[in-house]
């Protein structure tokens, strides 16, 4: 191991245009925030800064780089929160994103944020940081588990070695963030006091860098302006083709002038030499400041995964994890679905009726706010208390470090798909939203992997397709809530698997490459940290209810309104295409017109599948005579029963009775007030249709907006069209192989 | 149904329209919850 302090580098640094550091005063102090992945930088940012930047325990969340504006000391700080990476070469696009802004955008000062409990494999990245010239801060991050660990860190010797300034801090205890934020303006102040020393590479390396430093001051030295110098001369050295190209001297003389001896003496692979070389660095480094206790006992977290990693037992508990997952969900989230649903067809039509009647408008708009917006809005956010438990718990999944370990053991099955266990990952984000997994491809290594996982996304069960299972689990498999809605998740995972297996013998030939995933120690996730990204993953639910699930359900009330004074809604516009679509819904046992009407409006969303079904099938409760009750008896009934709905939600979940015990004494006509639409359901379906319809809407395409999503990241139309048409036929045959199958099994019909 | 009955469906119909093309189209592909940072923005 070798440091020398680079006074030279200063002063070349010192003379580029580029490269001059001066000290930040009045404007916006610029921090690049860089590390391995799952080193905590998001979460430290979010400590830092009070964003809500998304946070898993799992590598590869940040896949762009992400900015936080705040004020410290009177300064103005701009964080900005790169990808985490392994190193800085150009071979994912988490590395190009992460070099790129580092080279190209110049920050003032980077904060290395490193994983304490894996100091010696961060400490690559760092020796890599230290080399583009720009003042480096370590956030020795995790430090808390590193002492309970038993680690002894010697700070104050990584400082002397590297020449940086080092801060141990907890992100997620808050811990040691003033002192990080101290010793960032006090950089910024004297930037360059706190240029990082240089690892040298050795006489040959360092004679031939000379060497081409020299040749490169005479031939380009636009070059030299441009780039961090020495940075520079080493990535050209190693052969970085990305680079090469950009600068456009990839096959000049002078590279080989300089490389001829180094490759005489070390062969042709010079990256590896430099490489090598980098990781003596981190390694005796972390020799000299790292002491370790000797490991006694078996640690948690392998005690852990020697089961759950099992290669007999990791899928069974995968799918356990899930089942639990689904039948929490449906017990906690029930009660609270069925208050706002009474509260919705209850109160709140009563006072939107008393509202359009008191400003005199139209009659027809009375059923508009009604029969539209009331009865598709509504019936969307009686579904939110489902979507916010589902979120709750697969966040919980997330930050406890166990859906590394889900990717880890489906990659057996993922590679049977020509994938590895990497691509699980968007996979499984894509049971929250399929539009942030189909972004999520881009941080998998090649274009293939990125296409085949994106078309595979959309048959991971979205949060928007709750309402449509819940509406008709309730109604049909009320006993069996969370297994018949678990058997839809794994009937997803199952045929994205078998489409992959397709795929791969058809539009993808070729090999998965190697899996190397980190697996990061399970940690209990903050109570703050679980609610805040509930509420991220959670309030585009309720954002999409108040836009676009809004106006959509005002569209559609046009549409099952029009031509003007149609007498019944099957001879609406929407009832009409309806009809056309119905025949070839019949096999599936859902021929009926709402059903084709509610399926081609749910194209928007998901969720408008329920809207449009409550606009169509539930009836005006005019003819009632029943006496309405007065505001103010129904602030009571809110309160009352929003207090019961608290309590069985409890009772549900610390019992093993499930959610049939609350309504098992409800009488039918109570039911069918508290819910009209599911009770219409029961009259339309039967509960072999039902689940065919489910699986439908499991199964063909789930969003508009995912749909620009897929365009927008493969960057073409045609993936969309192979998309559309894989899917639907996939829905139309799955439907039919349930329902006719259903039927031979004497199941029903 | 009068000619202020159709200004009013029409204006109507004009502003969900409307709330359809900027949350679907004009987003270009990014969820609502984008704004919040929950996913990542081209």
């Amino acid at each position: 191991m070798s440091v020398q302090a680079s006074n030279k580098r200063q002063e070349e640094v010192g003379e580029s245009q580029r490269g001059v550091l001066r000290p930040v005063e009045k404007r916006t102090i610029t921090v690049a925030v860089a590390g391995n992945p799952n080193a905590g930088k998001s979460t430290l940012i979010n400590a830092i800064a009070g964003t809500k930047l998304h946070v898993g325990n799992w590598p590869g969340v940040t896949v762009e780089k992400k900015e936080a504006s705040f004020d410290y000391g009177g300064r103005r700080i701009k964080l900005v929160d790169l990808p985490g990476t392994y190193s800085l070469s150009p071979y994912t696009q988490e590395e190009i994103i992460a070099r790129d802004y580092l080279v190209h955008e110049r920050p003032d000062l980077i904060i290395n944020v490193v994983d304490a409990t894996n100091l010696e494999r961060n400490l690559y990245l760092t020796v890599q940081l230290m080399e583009l010239g720009i003042p480096v801060v370590m956030a020795l991050n995790i430090y808390d588990e590193a002492e309970a660990k038993g680690y002894r860190i010697d700070v104050q010797g990584i400082e002397q070695m590297l020449g940086i300034t080092v801060v141990p801090t907890s992100a997620t205890r808050k811990s040691g963030l003033d002192e990080l934020l101290q010793s960032v303006l006090a950089t910024a102040d004297d930037p360059a006091g706190h240029i990082p020393q240089q690892l040298n590479y050795g006489e040959d390396i360092e004679a031939a860098a000379q060497f081409m430093a020299e040749s490169l001051h005479k031939s380009h030295p636009s070059l030299v302006d441009k780039y961090p110098k020495r940075w520079l001369l080493l990535k050209l050295m190693e052969g970085d083709g990305n680079l090469q190209k950009e600068v456009n001297i990839g096959q000049e003389a002078l590279l080989d002038e300089a490389l001829h001896h180094l490759k005489r003496a070390h062969g042709e692979d010079i990256e590896a030499v430099m490489a090598d070389t980098r990781y003596s660095l981190a390694s005796g480094l972390t020799r000299e400041v790292l002491q370790k206790p000797e490991l006694r006992k078996t640690e948690l977290t392998e005690k852990i995964d020697r089961v759950v990693l099992n290669r007999f037992l990791g899928i069974p508990i995968f799918l356990a994890a899930m089942w639990i997952t689904f039948k929490l969900t449906f017990d906690l989230s029930k009660p609270f679905s069925d208050w706002i649903g009474t509260m919705i067809s209850g109160p709140f039509k009563r006072w939107a009726e008393a509202l359009v009647g008191f400003i005199h408008a139209p009659d027809w708009t009375a059923s508009l706010v009604t029969d539209g917006i009331i009865s598709g809005v509504g019936n969307v956010l009686v579904f939110v208390p489902v979507i916010f438990a589902m979120m709750f718990f697969i966040t919980f999944l997330e930050g406890s470090g166990y859906m590394a370990r889900a990717a880890f053991v489906m990659d057996r099955a993922m590679h049977a798909i020509g994938l590895h266990g990497k691509s699980f990952i968007p996979m499984l984000l894509g049971f929250g939203c399929n539009v942030p997994a189909i972004y999520a491809t881009r941080t998998l290594e090649n274009q293939r992997d990125k296409t085949l996982t994106a078309l595979l996304i959309p048959l991971m069960s979205c949060g928007a397709r709750l309402p449509v299972y819940v509406v008709f689990i309730g109604a049909f498999f009320p006993s069996h809530a969370g297994t018949v809605l678990w058997s839809l998740y794994v009937m997803g995972i199952a045929l994205a698997i078998m489409m992959g297996f397709i795929f791969k013998r058809t539009l993808f030939r070729g090999e998965a490459p190697m899996f190397i995933m980190e697996l990061p120690p399970y940690r209990m996730p903050t109570f703050r940290s679980l609610m805040i990204h509930t509420w991220e993953k959670g309030k585009h639910f309720l954002i999409k209810a108040g836009t676009y699930i809004l106006a959509f359900s005002v569209i559609a009330w046009f549409l099952l309104n029009l031509p003007w004074g149609v007498e019944h809604k099957k001879d609406s516009y929407l009832g009409q295409v309806g009809q056309v679509v119905a025949p070839a819904l019949k096999p599936l046992g859902f021929g009926q017109w709402e059903a084709g009407s509610s399926l081609i409006a749910g194209l928007v969303a998901k969720e408008i599948v329920v809207g449009t079904m409550a606009e169509i099938y539930v009836k005006k409760d005019e003819d009632k005579k029943k006496e309405k009750p007065t505001f103010a008896e129904d602030l009571k009934e809110v309160g009352i029963s929003f207090a019961k709905a608290s309590k069985d939600s409890l009772a549900n979940v610390v019992s093993t009775a499930g959610i049939t015990s609350i309504s098992a004494d409800e009488s039918a006509e109570k039911a069918a007030e508290r819910n009209p639409l599911r009770e219409e359901l029961k009259k339309q379906y039967t509960p072999l249709g039902a689940y065919a319809f489910i699986v439908f809407v499991l199964l063909y395409i789930p969003c508009v907006v995912a749909i620009v999503a897929m365009v927008q990241e493969l960057g073409s139309w045609k993936w969309f069209g192979v998309t559309f048409v894989y899917q639907m036929a996939l829905a139309w045959g799955a439907a039919f192989i349930v329902y006719q199958g259903g039927r031979l099994l004497g199941l029903g019909g | 149904m009068g000619v202020s009955d159709m200004i009013i469906a029409a204006v109507i119909l004009a502003g969900a329209a409307y709330i359809l093309y900027r949350s679907i189209w004009k987003k270009k592909g990014h969820c609502c919850g984008c704004s919040g940072g929950s996913c990542d923005k081209k």
